[in-house]
C-alpha cells in the first residue's frame, strides 16, 4: 500500500512542479498535468511512477466529477439567458463551426460513427479555464470583447450537458435501434428530471446539505455529488452529465457560494489527478501515428476559431483586433476534450481516439496563449469588408472600453421625424440622428449641415443614436466609440 | 450606480466597474473577482492600459480607505 501512496505523491507533486514552470511562461497547467502523466506512466521508457493507471481510477473519477459539479455550481445561467439574442447567435455560430468541423474530420478518419461523434465534441468544445486566465493574463478583462468571449465560453458549457447526454447513449451502443432510441429516452429524461428538481427542488436540496460548519458541508456535498453521479452511471447516463446536473441543482441554492468556495480546493486536486491518469493510458509511441490527424485537427481548429471570431465581431460591430481576439482566446482545448476523451476509452472505441485527443490538446496548449498574445498581428490580415464597413473608425479608433456616459441616456424614442434645423433655413437631409440626452433631433455628417455634430459642440450632450430604420447603433462624441450594449442585466444607474 | 460609475457583468470572472473621470484621456476600471481586485488604468486613448494592478482583498480595502479619507492605519 505504502509504494502506491509514493508513486501518486510523487507524480501529483511533479506534475505540479512541472505545471508552476509552465505558468511561469504562460502555458496553461491541465496539459502540463497531462504530459506528466504520459512522461512517467507505464506507455513511456523511462522511469515508471505508476504502474497500473487503473490503481487511480476511483480518484480520478472523484477528479471528473468534481470538475463538472463545479462547472455547474458555479453556472452564471441568469446572466447568460438575460444577455440577449446576439450573443447566442454568436455562440451558436461558435459551437456550430467548431463541432461540424470536428465531426466531418471524425468521418474523414473512418474510426467510426461514435469515434467521430467524440472528435466533434473534443475539438468543438474550448476550455473555460485557459480562456479565462489568457483574459487575465493578457491584460483583456475590460476589453470590448471580452464580456462576449466569457459568454460564449458559458454556452459552450451549457451545449456540453447537451452534448453529453447525447454522447452517453451512443457510447453505451446496445446494438439496436430501439434500445439505442430507449438509452436517448432515459438520457434526456433524467436531464428533465433534474431540471426539474433545479426548478422545483432546490429547497430540498439545501435541506439535506445545509449545515452551518464547513466541515459537515463539505462532506454532504461530496457525498451528493459522487452518489448522484454514480446513479446517473448506473441508468446509464455519464457520471460526468450527472454531476453537472446536481451542480446546477446546488447552484440554484442559497449555499451556492460557499459550496463553490469549498469544491474549489478539491477539484483542482482531483482534477490534477484526472489529467495526470489521463496521461498514464496513453502509450508515447502511439502518439506517432496520429500525427497527421492531429495537425490537421490543429489547423482546421485555428480556422474554424477566427472564422467565428470574425463573424461575432461583425454580429457585434467590433474591430479587427476584437474579431481576432475573441477568436484566438477560445483556442485552448483541454479539460472538456479530455473528458470526453475518457468517456470514449471507458466505452471501448477506437484505441487512437485516446492519443489523438492528448495530441491535439498538448499542442493548442502550446499553441493558444502565444497566439492569443500576438493576435493584433493578426488582425492586419483580416479586410475591412468582412467587417461593418460602415463604420469607418472601426480599424483606427479604440474599441478597448465601453462607453463612461451610459447614464446619460434618456431618450431612446422619438415622434420627430425632420431636422427642425434644416426645415428652418430650407435644407435637406441624408439622415436623422437623435441626442439621447435631451431628444434633440438633427442630421447626420453626411448631411450639409450637420446639425446633430453641431448640436453637440453646443450643448456637450454625450451619446447619439441613428433614427435610421434598422440601424441599432449609438455613439458617443466624448470616448468616440459605439456604445454597446452591456451584457447581462443592464446597470441600475 | 452611481454618477459616472458604470457596471458590466463577466460572466464567470465578476464584475468590472468603468469610473468616468471626467476627462477625456484617464479612465479607470475595476475588475471585482472572487476576492481580487484588477485595477486597469487608461490615460490616453490607445487601446492598452497604462497600468495594470491585482490587488488582494486586503489590499484593495487598504488603498480604497486612504482614498476614500478614511482614517487608516496599520
Amino acid at each position: 500500500m505504502h509504494a502506491d501512496l509514493v508513486g501518486l505523491g510523487a507524480i501529483v507533486l511533479i506534475a505540479g512542479l512541472v505545471a508552476r514552470l509552465g505558468r511561469r511562461y504562460g502555458f496553461p497547467t491541465v496539459p502540463c498535468y497531462m504530459l506528466v502523466g504520459i512522461l512517467l506512466g507505464p506507455g513511456t521508457p523511462g522511469p515508471v511512477l505508476i504502474d497500473h493507471p487503473e490503481d487511480l481510477a476511483i480518484l480520478a473519477s472523484l477528479g471528473l466529477v468534481l470538475l463538472l459539479f463545479h462547472l455547474g455550481v458555479e453556472f452564471p445561467a441568469e446572466q447568460v439567458l438575460g444577455s440577449g439574442r446576439r450573443l447566442f447567435i454568436a455562440a451558436g455560430v461558435y459551437i456550430g463551426l467548431n463541432v461540424t468541423a470536428g465531426l466531418a474530420l471524425g468521418f474523414a478518419l473512418g474510426w467510426g460513427t461514435s469515434e467521430a461523434l467524440v472528435t466533434g465534441g473534443a475539438l468543438g468544445i474550448s476550455s473555460s479555464a485557459i480562456a479565462t486566465k489568457l483574459l487575465i493574463e493578457l491584460r483583456r478583462l475590460t476589453n470590448a470583447e471580452t464580456p462576449i468571449i466569457l459568454g460564449i465560453i458559458v454556452i459552450e458549457d451549457m451545449f456540453l450537458a447537451f452534448y453529453l447526454a447525447l454522447l452517453s447513449p451512443v457510447l453505451n451502443d446496445s446494438g439496436s435501434t430501439a434500445d439505442f432510441v430507449v438509452d436517448l429516452l432515459v438520457s434526456f429524461g433524467f436531464l428533465v428530471l433534474l431540471f426539474a428538481m433545479a426548478r422545483f427542488g432546490a429547497r430540498a436540496i439545501a435541506l439535506v446539505l445545509n449545515s452551518r460548519e464547513d466541515e459537515l458541508l463539505a462532506i454532504l456535498m461530496v457525498g451528493l455529488v459522487v452518489l448522484v453521479a454514480g446513479i446517473a452511471l448506473e441508468v446509464g447516463v455519464s457520471e460526468a452529465i450527472g454531476a453537472l446536473m446536481i451542480g446546477l441543482v446546488v447552484s440554484r441554492t442559497s449555499l451556492k457560494d460557499r459550496v463553490e468556495q469549498l469544491v474549489m480546493p478539491l477539484r483542482d486536486v482531483f482534477a490534477a489527478i484526472f489529467f495526470v491518469s489521463f496521461g498514464l493510458t496513453i502509450d508515447v509511441g502511439d502518439l506517432g501515428s496520429v500525427a497527421l490527424p492531429a495537425a490537421v485537427a490543429v489547423v482546421i481548429t485555428v480556422c474554424t476559431n477566427l472564422t467565428a471570431g470574425i463573424v461575432t465581431a461583425r454580429l457585434f460591430g467590433f474591430n479587427q483586433r476584437a474579431a481576432t481576439n475573441i477568436g484566438l482566446t477560445v483556442l485552448g482545448r483541454g479539460e472538456f476534450s479530455l473528458i470526453l476523451a475518457t468517456l470514449a476509452i471507458a466505452a471501448g472505441l477506437d484505441e487512437r481516439i485516446g492519443p489523438f485527443v492528448a495530441l491535439y490538446v498538448l499542442v493548442l496548449a502550446i499553441a493558444a496563449p502565444l497566439l492569443a498574445a500576438q493576435s493584433r498581428h493578426f488582425a492586419r490580415f483580416v479586410p475591412d469588408r468582412l467587417l461593418r464597413s460602415r463604420y469607418r473608425y472601426v480599424r483606427a479608433e479604440t474599441m478597448s472600453t465601453s462607453c463612461t456616459h451610459q447614464d446619460q441616456m434618456h431618450y431612446t424614442e422619438t415622434d420627430i421625424d425632420v431636422c427642425q434645423e434644416c426645415v428652418d433655413i430650407g435644407s435637406t437631409w441624408v439622415q436623422l440622428r437623435l441626442c439621447m440626452k435631451c431628444g434633440y433631433v438633427g442630421c447626420c455628417d453626411d448631411s450639409p449641415h450637420k446639425h446633430t455634430s453641431a448640436h453637440y459642440e453646443r450643448e456637450h450632450h454625450p451619446v447619439i443614436q441613428s433614427l435610421e430604420p434598422g440601424a441599432d447603433w449609438q455613439y458617443c462624441y466624448v470616448d468616440e466609440i459605439l456604445v454597446r450594449q452591456p451584457l447581462g442585466r443592464a446597470s441600475s444607474s | 450606480m452611481g454618477q459616472g460609475v458604470h457596471m458590466q457583468e463577466l460572466p464567470g470572472i465578476g464584475k468590472r466597474y468603468d469610473i468616468d473621470l471626467g476627462s477625456s484621456t484617464q479612465r479607470i476600471s475595476v475588475v471585482v473577482r472572487q476576492g481580487i481586485r484588477d485595477l486597469y488604468v487608461f490615460t490616453d486613448k490607445g487601446e492598452e492600459p497604462t497600468a495594470v494592478l491585482e490587488l488582494t482583498g486586503e489590499q484593495a480595502l487598504k488603498l480604497g480607505a486612504v482614498l476614500t479619507g478614511t482614517f487608516f492605519e496599520g
